[in-house]
């Protein structure tokens, strides 16, 4: 028999939510990440577990899978909400302290600019790499990140823009940010960013997918 | 008075024109997810408020070296590509559309409940709403236009086309207050936020580019090619 925790991380990349879901139409009326995840903890297997040894691995094949556009959004978006019913099981061990996350993560869409997809699947798949997001939302300001990263020292910040005309904000954003948190690392990226551009306004990593934003991570991870 | 309430019915908007913003067809995604579209689309379409309104303003200068042209006393700063397209215009439609606040509400909520798939589904919905919106806008203007033996542009939006965002707070101040419902915040972005502003170009001797993408540099635009 399969092992429960192969069993969530299968639900997970096929995004297959909870048993009434009919997506994906080849796991209809079968269990989902929801039912499973549950039955995982009251089995004794701690949150850590389900979390290191079967979302973080099934989301870095999903990422790894759009990188290759072998998926498209949907399906991404599928797996992050089959995702997100296993972590509300798991939140309230992470809340508890008993259960640690890989670290704080800050991510918004910089000053001007509404678009909030590509930061949305971005901040789905960092959590899903097991960081904490701290989710500023869309017209970010730079006070507001600054904010943000005084309430959570330590934490690393990502910038999304959309609009040829919104990464000026970046560049400006950026700016406030190393001006009073030299250290902070700052990861950018939008379809008109480039790595050019990162490197130009003094960010720190740039990716044309969200994969790379998780993989880049990983040699933070404490 | 230049300002229509649309029906949904009436805006041409099925199961198909928001398919082929999921993906490719042969990724079987059109099968899979019929259902949930059909659903909200339903959803949307009974909650949506549609509407657009517009004001033609003489061109008034256009100065080609700093490529600005001043509507109704305001500056509009177009860069090149948008000013190549309007400069022979001799008046300008200003208009305002909305797909109204109702469908990102709903969108709002999926996301807070857990399923980004249907928040996106209904971001896909409202941007379709709101374009088709500016698309009906737009067939006005040119009626009227033509009912006078002129022709127009294609229409063209603050923050596209290297056209600064900044310039939505001239061409708000074109408009009534409050038009159609929609605000403008101090990042120059409108609430609701599936709204659409900008301008239409109207003279003798103006055209209408049936591929205005080509301008664009947003190569990865999900909406390239496709309005």
């Amino acid at each position: 028999m399969e092992d429960i925790l192969a069993r969530i991380a299968r639900c997970v990349e096929s995004g297959k939510t909870d048993k009434a879901s009919p997506y994906p139409p080849d796991m209809r009326g079968s269990e989902g990440a929801d039912e499973l995840t549950l039955q995982a903890i009251n089995e004794g297997l701690g949150a850590a577990r389900i979390l290191d040894e079967a979302l973080i691995p099934a989301m870095a094949i999903v990422g790894d899978r759009f990188s290759r556009k072998e998926i498209y959004v949907p399906q991404m978006l599928m797996a992050a909400k089959a995702m997100n019913s296993s972590m509300k099981h798991l939140k309230p061990f992470f809340q508890s302290g008993e259960t640690r996350r890989k670290g704080k993560f800050i991510i918004g869409t910089v000053a001007g600019d509404l678009h909030d997809i590509g930061k949305n699947l971005v901040s789905m798949m960092i959590e899903g790499g097991g960081w904490e997001m701290i989710d500023l939302g869309v017209d970010v300001s730079p006070e507001k990140f600054l904010k943000a990263i005084e309430a959570n020292p330590g934490a690393f910040v990502g910038l999304s823009a959309l609009l040829t005309t919104t990464m000026e904000n970046m560049k400006k954003t950026v700016a406030v940010l190393k001006e009073k948190h030299p250290s902070v690392k700052i990861l950018v990226g939008g379809a008109p960013v480039t790595m050019e551009y990162c490197e130009k306004i003094g960010a720190d990593f740039y990716s044309p997918d969200p994969q790379g934003a998780v993989n880049y991570l990983k040699q933070f991870a404490v | 008075m230049n300002s229509f309430e649309f029906d949904f019915s009436g805006l041409g908007i099925g199961e198909e024109s928001i398919m082929k913003y999921l993906g490719p067809e042969e990724a079987s995604l059109n099968y899979e997810f019929r259902d949930l579209i059909k659903e909200l689309l339903g959803k949307a379409s009974a909650v949506c408020s549609p509407a657009a309104e517009y004001r033609i303003f003489p061109a008034g200068e256009w100065n080609d070296e700093a490529k600005t042209v001043s509507p109704g006393g305001v500056v509009f700063r177009l860069k090149d590509i948008v000013y190549k397209q309007l400069s022979l215009a001799e008046s300008l439609a200003v208009f305002l559309c909305t797909a109204g606040p109702e469908v990102e509400k709903l969108g709002r909520k999926a996301m807070e409940d857990g399923d980004p798939m249907t928040s996106y589904i209904y971001d896909i919905i409202g941007s379709a709403i709101a374009e088709a919106t500016s698309r009906m806008l737009h067939a006005e203007v040119r009626k009227a236009a033509g009912n006078s033996g002129l022709k127009v542009t294609n229409r063209y939006s603050p923050g596209y086309c290297g056209w600064d965002v900044s310039d939505q707070h001239s061409l708000f101040r074109l408009m009534p207050d409050n038009t159609c419902g929609i605000s403008l915040n101090d990042s120059a972005l409108m609430n609701p936020e599936k709204s659409v502003s900008g301008i239409i170009g109207i003279g003798r001797e103006v055209s209408f580019d049936p591929y205005p993408c080509r301008f664009c540099r947003m190569k990865q635009c999900l909406y390239r090619n496709t309005m």
